[in-house]
């Protein structure tokens, strides 16, 4: 279990986070969620040692990191950013390196190597120079070496980061597996889908200040802006469009095609049929009626947007 | 699930140990510092003969008049009449053959003595403050005599080892720069810092995986350095000078301090190259300036780091040399030495403190950005 407790930190004038408080529940896998500069990767370096908290607490399986961090990292698997490898070593050299110190037996070192690099598919590359690995194949070992000794915890920021479309499904893939077997997972992500995809809930932060923290499914109907694309028989004129402005609860409408267009909608579930039926009454027959883009990315645009 | 311990502190020494050396023996750097040393012992060894100073031979010589001094009357406290010099150490005493106007001088009428060897120089022949390695005394009055002094000469292990052992000191500054400058704050400059540290492992404890791995780096090219100068002393001068183990100890102390200055500067900076440079700079050019500018104003700075270092060197000379000043120019020039027993203790506080110094910051500094 992770539990953050009111903590602040601060850089000269700016709180990069600030009293954030948040429990990620043992077995769950929690989205760690944001725009640039909201403190996530902040929270995350706090969380695995990487920089000092001005003031709260960090509990991992309920040792405060602050003050523990030996005692509270032993249990943990972390990916920061994109970490940079020792050059000088070989996948397996590494792993063997990480295992070490964390206390593996050298015979469980060799099984679990092979099994998380099979697992990130390296196993090709384990005797090669990590010297002259790309990114995409550093953030697998990246990954690897967080698997490693099975934590208990796994704290990874931006996993996924670095990979390209394939690489990105199959640790998107690892992550779903980990999270059937129960792991405790605190990930951030940019990548919404990526979130809606693996996480059972979701923290997001803006400024450092925590703005909503609920599951997946909740976080979705949270969202009161839906962008419906509503598409006519026949060409949809430019007067109808005008009119369809006028309707109520709309927000804004954009061409999106000869006889589509967008309606940005502001109400809840039900009042989306109003709307059907108010251009319907316009005179014009739809052939088409439904919403665009993810709600978790519509519920995000819209927080970060009032937090602002 | 996989069953592990979290070692304990002491074991995790010797594991960041492993893998940090592994960094050294198979990176450019080990290799430049061996290619450095073999390269720079074979000149010193390889260059004097070829430029005409070869490391043995036989003088065949006339005494100039000027060179042979009147002693005056004999007695019995100094059985002896004139005197001259010889410039050239390692003299075999038992080959000498002196001939006065071409007649061969009797080996009882003359006597050769060390002119280091306080105990066969007389006091008043140390005042008259000659420039020499040895001194022939003749029982006769040979001034005005034609002299001629032959023997067999070989250079001593002293001589050979303080021409080569002045390197020991460059080289230890090259293998603090290679293998302790960027130790630390290539951690955060590469990244590797987002690998590493988030593991259960103390701060401190990386710092000394990390410290007893650039010493034993070092130890290898000095070690390496000391051997080589050791065989070729034996290949020169037939020996190996007495003092030897004792300059190598002082020169692992040495290292042993600037390897944690290194570490300071590493833990203080941002930039690999950066550190590099200052930990270059500031041992071999700042702080033997600020010795050197010391030392011209008659200020003995016992405690720089660099001033002391030196003792690695002085302590093979017999006697060990001693401060001294000299008339230059009308005013007072002063030639400091650094004292053994003071420099090991200034290069120990040098290490302890420049260790606590970097552990203090290595702890405090954070990767953020």
């Amino acid at each position: 279990m992770i539990e953050i407790q009111n903590l602040t930190k601060t850089f000269g004038p700016i709180r990069a986070v600030d009293n954030l408080t948040l429990k990620v529940p043992k077995g769950e896998t929690v989205g760690f969620l944001g725009p640039n500069g909201a403190g996530k990767t902040t929270t995350i370096k706090i969380l695995t040692n990487l920089i000092s908290a001005t003031s709260g607490r960090a509990l991992l399986n309920g040792v405060n990191v602050l003050t523990k961090p030996k005692l509270a990292l032993s249990h943990v698997g972390a990916v920061v950013e994109t970490p940079e490898f020792y050059p000088y070593l070989t996948p397996l050299e590494t792993l063997a390196y990480m295992g070490s110190i964390r206390g593996m037996h050298s015979k469980d070192i060799k099984v679990r190597s092979n099994e998380v690099l099979l697992q990130v598919k390296l196993e090709q590359w384990r005797d090669t120079r990590i010297g002259k690995f790309s990114k995409g194949m550093k953030q697998r070992l990246a990954i690897a070496q967080a698997l490693l000794h099975e934590p208990e915890i796994l704290i990874l920021d931006e996993p996924t980061s670095g990979l390209d479309p394939r690489g990105m499904v199959e640790v998107r893939e690892i992550m779903k597996e980990l999270q059937k077997q129960h792991y405790t997972i605190f990930m951030s992500s940019h990548l919404l889908n990526e979130v809606q995809e693996i996480c059972d809930s979701a923290a997001l932060i803006d400024r450092g200040k925590l703005l909503v923290y609920d599951s997946i499914d909740k976080l979705k109907t949270l969202s009161k802006v839906v962008k419906l694309e509503v598409t006519t028989v026949g060409s949809a004129p430019e007067t109808l469009l005008g009119k369809v402005r006028q309707l109520s609860q709309v927000r804004a409408v954009e061409r999106v095609g000869e006889s589509a267009f967008l309606v940005t909608f502001e109400g809840p579930v039900d009042d989306r049929a109003n709307l059907l039926q108010g251009i319907q009454s316009l005179g014009t027959k739809v052939s088409g009626f439904s919403p665009v883009g993810l709600p978790l990315e519509m519920m995000y645009m819209d927080l970060v947007k009032e937090s602002r | 699930m996989v069953g592990f311990k979290v070692p304990s502190d002491i074991t995790q020494i010797p594991i960041v140990w492993k893998y940090e050396l592994l960094k050294y023996l198979r990176s450019w750097r080990l290799v430049a510092s061996i290619a450095i040393t073999f390269v720079v012992m074979g000149l010193i060894f390889f260059l004097p003969p070829a430029f005409g100073r070869p490391y043995s031979g036989t003088d065949d010589f006339q005494v100039k008049s000027n060179e042979m001094i009147n002693l005056g009357t004999p007695t019995p406290y100094l059985p002896y009449s004139s005197l001259t010099i010889i410039g050239r150490t390692g003299v075999v005493v038992s080959d000498l053959v002196v001939t006065v106007n071409g007649t061969n001088y009797p080996s009882d009428s003359w006597f050769l003595a060390k002119m280091s060897d306080a105990n066969q120089i007389p006091s008043f022949i140390s005042d008259l403050q000659l420039s020499g390695t040895y001194l022939v005394l003749f029982k006769d009055n040979l001034t005005g005599s034609v002299v001629t002094l032959k023997y067999d000469w070989r250079i001593t292990a002293e001589t050979f080892e303080l021409l080569n052992l002045n390197f020991a000191n460059i080289l230890i500054i090259i293998c603090a720069t290679f293998f302790a400058a960027d130790s630390i704050s290539g951690e955060y400059y590469n990244r590797t810092g987002y690998l590493i540290f988030p593991n259960p492992m103390k701060r401190e404890i990386l710092f000394f995986g990390k410290y007893s791995a650039s010493m034993t780096a070092g130890v290898l090219v000095v070690g390496l350095f000391y051997i080589g100068v050791s065989g070729f002393s034996l290949a020169a001068a037939g020996e190996v000078d007495e003092d030897t183990w004792k300059s190598f100890l002082f020169g692992i102390e040495y290292l042993l301090a600037a390897t944690a200055v290194g570490y300071v500067i590493s833990s203080l900076l941002k930039g690999t190259t950066g550190a590099i440079v200052l930990t270059f700079f500031l041992l071999f050019l700042i702080l033997p300036i600020v010795d050197g500018v010391a030392m011209f104003t008659g200020v003995k700075i016992a405690a720089s780091l660099t001033f002391a270092g030196g003792v690695m060197i002085y302590i093979l000379q017999d006697p060990y040399p001693v401060d001294t000043t000299m008339d230059f120019g009308g005013s007072p020039f002063s030639i400091y030495y650094p004292e053994p027993s003071v420099s090991a203790f200034v290069m120990l506080a040098w290490a302890a403190a420049a260790i606590i110094i970097s552990l203090v910051l290595f702890k405090r500094k954070q990767l953020a950005g």
